[in-house]
């Protein structure tokens, strides 16, 4: 299915200084050495917000709560990509949204 | 035995020769060839310490004639003739073999026919090397005046370097303003300084240099004589058209590049608020605060790139070549537009490779930083651009960085990232006998070590008439020409291989076969004690040997290639090797 690009998303999860979703060059150092193995890499979670996919970013709720918040990638980022805060704005969004919290 | 003493050198390239063909076989073989005095083989010929050893040599061993047998003589000719004149040895007695490109190369599945081949190549040399004789290059003075042609920033800047180191120059332009493309440019990258007042200082400074001609609504008609005494007629247009000719002693070529223009519906071409980046430049750079467009603010703009370059060769008369310039031309456009709106303005970027090479690379970062989001499109599915009902433009492609999500991008703008085409001028062409490559560049000699020169001596390319570049390698390369200008003209004289065809006059009946054979309108007809014969103008010739095989009676030879000489290095490619 055909997604719109809507940058509403990232326009809004941007309010926080520590997203920077946009600095990931997509090298893949991140997905390759999660520990969970978690199938939805983060660098594709961060497209998901830059491009505005809301629908698929609440289909990705396990993978975003299956994050340990180890920083192992955090660590290992080449570009200074704050994943872990990310993945919290992600968790916050989504308690609103898909949680109603 | 002809009394000939030759050194015999083989080189092991490393293991680029070496790994295939047994060198010091090659070498045992060959050392009892006649003639030959010393045979050795070498890890690496080229090298100061080889270089040295075959002078030492030559002085012990008073040789007088050398074959190097490594790699191709396009790489090396220049060095080896260096060593055999240090050596006490006319340069043009030493033969150049390729047993590399030419052999250890292309059999790297065989080292035993790699060796064989590799000793009947070097038997070859040494049978030329046996019949040559002492040549001395040809001397030509030469005219310390350039001519330019075409007035943009690489020409412009070129015709000002000429005058700086004290030639002579006529710049002559076809429009009738100087400036070229750049004088349309506003905001250029990387430094954001504006394009027209850039070229309008050059100009002022060509303009008011006294050692510069400028013709503008001017073409180059035709051109005579040889290298480094050119003439030159140019014609003038204006109420009357004038001709004018010039003696110079070098042409530097600097006539740009034509944009790229999509066929209509290539990308949605045609579409009201589809526009190339030319047009989206001009757009930007004339508009003070935010950009609107149909007196609507544009908030979203979809950046299409390569348009017209990168094209399959499947694409008839397809631009297969990168453009170079215009991924940072569009990042840079991109970030004008962000500077020029609030950071609201939302870029989306489809590229296939983004080559904000080099320093640019800043550009790229700054970009991202500032509303741009780059996707990256596959190369088998353009984006589709389309209309849509409320009125705006819809991009559609896949995101291979979701792993090839397919998002539609709603835009008020889509920008064509098109490229550089080459610029059709047949007449110059022809007028110059300018090389073009399979890209319809100007094709220089060698892309690394001669960047600048063609196979025509004295005329030499630069800017983007030779390939994609931008402002500041145009400059570069146009300064590269000065350079090289420089070289033959400030010195007065130049030297020129002396490998040209010569006329046996007792045997010429001047038929004119050869005139009509040579590309170079290098042949005469003189008179000599009143019977007309051919006569080799040495220093138009180019030693391509085409009047050679065309002559009836035999009378054409060429020096450094006789036929003696082709004949001695057949029989050593064929003769039997008893091993």
């Amino acid at each position: 299915m055909t997604a719109l690009a809507n940058p509403r998303l990232a326009v809004e999860l941007d309010r926080s200084d520590e997203f920077n979703a946009d600095a990931c060059m997509n090298c893949g150092v991140c997905s390759a050495i999660c520990p969970m193995g978690v199938d939805v890499q983060p660098r594709r979670l961060f497209r998901y917000v830059l491009l505005g996919m809301e629908d698929r970013i609440a289909a990705e709720t396990e993978t975003v709560y299956s994050c340990l918040l180890c920083k192992m990638c955090e660590e290992n980022c080449p570009s200074g990509v704050h994943i872990a805060e990310n993945v919290r704005t992600l968790r916050h969004h989504i308690n609103r949204t898909v949680f109603g919290l | 035995m002809s009394g000939r003493r030759i050194g015999v050198y083989v080189c092991q390239c490393g293991g680029n020769i070496g790994d295939y063909v047994d060198v010091d076989k090659v070498v045992a073989t060959i050392e009892h060839e006649p003639d030959v005095v010393v045979a050795r083989s070498a890890m690496f010929t080229c090298s100061d310490a080889t270089q040295q050893e075959i002078v030492q040599d030559a002085e012990e061993q008073k040789l007088d004639g050398l074959v190097v047998a490594s790699c191709s003589p396009k790489l090396h000719t220049y060095t080896f003739r260096d060593v055999a004149k240090r050596a006490g040895i006319n340069p043009f007695q030493y033969t150049q073999v390729n047993v590399r490109e030419q052999c250890s190369w292309t059999h790297t599945d065989d080292h035993e026919g790699a060796t064989e081949k590799a000793t009947r190549l070097v038997r070859a040399g040494i049978n030329r090397t046996r019949l040559t004789e002492p040549l001395e290059p040809i001397v030509v003075e030469t005219t310390p005046k350039s001519l330019v042609v075409g007035g943009g920033i690489a020409g412009l800047r070129a015709a000002l370097g000429l005058a700086e180191i004290g030639l002579s120059v006529f710049l002559v332009e076809k429009e009738p303003r100087l400036g070229g493309w750049v004088a349309s440019f506003g905001a250029m990258y990387p430094h954001g300084r504006n394009g027209a007042e850039l070229v309008a200082k050059l100009e002022e400074a060509v303009r008011a240099n006294p050692a510069i001609t400028v013709f503008t609504n001017a073409e180059v008609m035709s051109k005579s004589g040889s290298f480094g005494n050119y003439q030159v007629t140019i014609a003038v247009h204006g109420e009357r058209l004038e001709t004018i000719t010039v003696d110079v002693g070098s042409i530097v070529v600097a006539t740009g590049f034509e944009t790229y223009e999509p066929a209509a519906g290539e990308f949605g071409y045609g579409i009201d608020g589809v526009v190339t980046l030319p047009q989206f430049k001009k757009m930007v750079d004339g508009s003070a605060g935010p950009l609107t467009y149909n007196g609507r603010p544009v908030k979203t703009i979809a950046y299409v790139y390569c348009v017209g370059s990168r094209q399959s060769k499947d694409v008839e008369g397809g631009h297969t070549y990168c453009s170079r310039y215009c991924c940072t031309a569009a990042v840079h456009a991109a970030l004008e537009v962000a500077a020029k709106a609030d950071l609201s303005v939302r870029q989306y970027h489809l590229y296939r490779d983004m080559r904000t090479y080099g320093k640019y690379e800043l550009l790229w970062n700054e970009s991202r930083e500032k509303g741009s989001l780059y996707l990256r499109v596959p190369d088998d599915e353009p984006p589709a651009v389309e209309k849509i009902a409320s009125g705006g433009l819809k991009v559609t492609t896949r995101d291979l960085l979701t792993g090839g999500e397919e998002v539609a991008i709603p835009a008020d703008l889509v920008v064509l990232v098109t490229g550089m085409v080459p610029r059709e001028n047949d007449e110059l062409v022809s007028v110059l006998k300018l090389p073009i490559g399979i890209d319809g560049f100007f094709n220089e000699i060698h892309p690394k070590l001669r960047p600048v020169e063609t196979i025509v001596d004295g005329v030499y390319i630069c800017g983007a008439c030779q390939s994609p570049k931008n402002s500041a390698e145009s400059v570069t390369s146009g300064l590269a020409a000065v350079t090289q200008s420089g070289a033959i003209l400030k010195r007065g004289f130049a030297e020129l291989d002396p490998m040209v065809a010569m006329v046996d006059t007792d045997a010429c009946t001047w038929c004119d076969k050869c005139l009509e054979a040579c590309p170079y309108a290098a042949i005469e007809q003189v008179d000599e004690d009143g019977k007309a014969v051919a006569s080799v103008i040495r220093t138009a010739c180019k030693g391509c040997g085409g009047c050679v095989p065309v002559c009836p009676t035999d009378a054409v030879d060429l020096q450094g290639y006789t036929d003696a000489q082709v004949k001695a290095m057949i029989d050593g490619l064929l003769e039997v090797t008893c091993s």
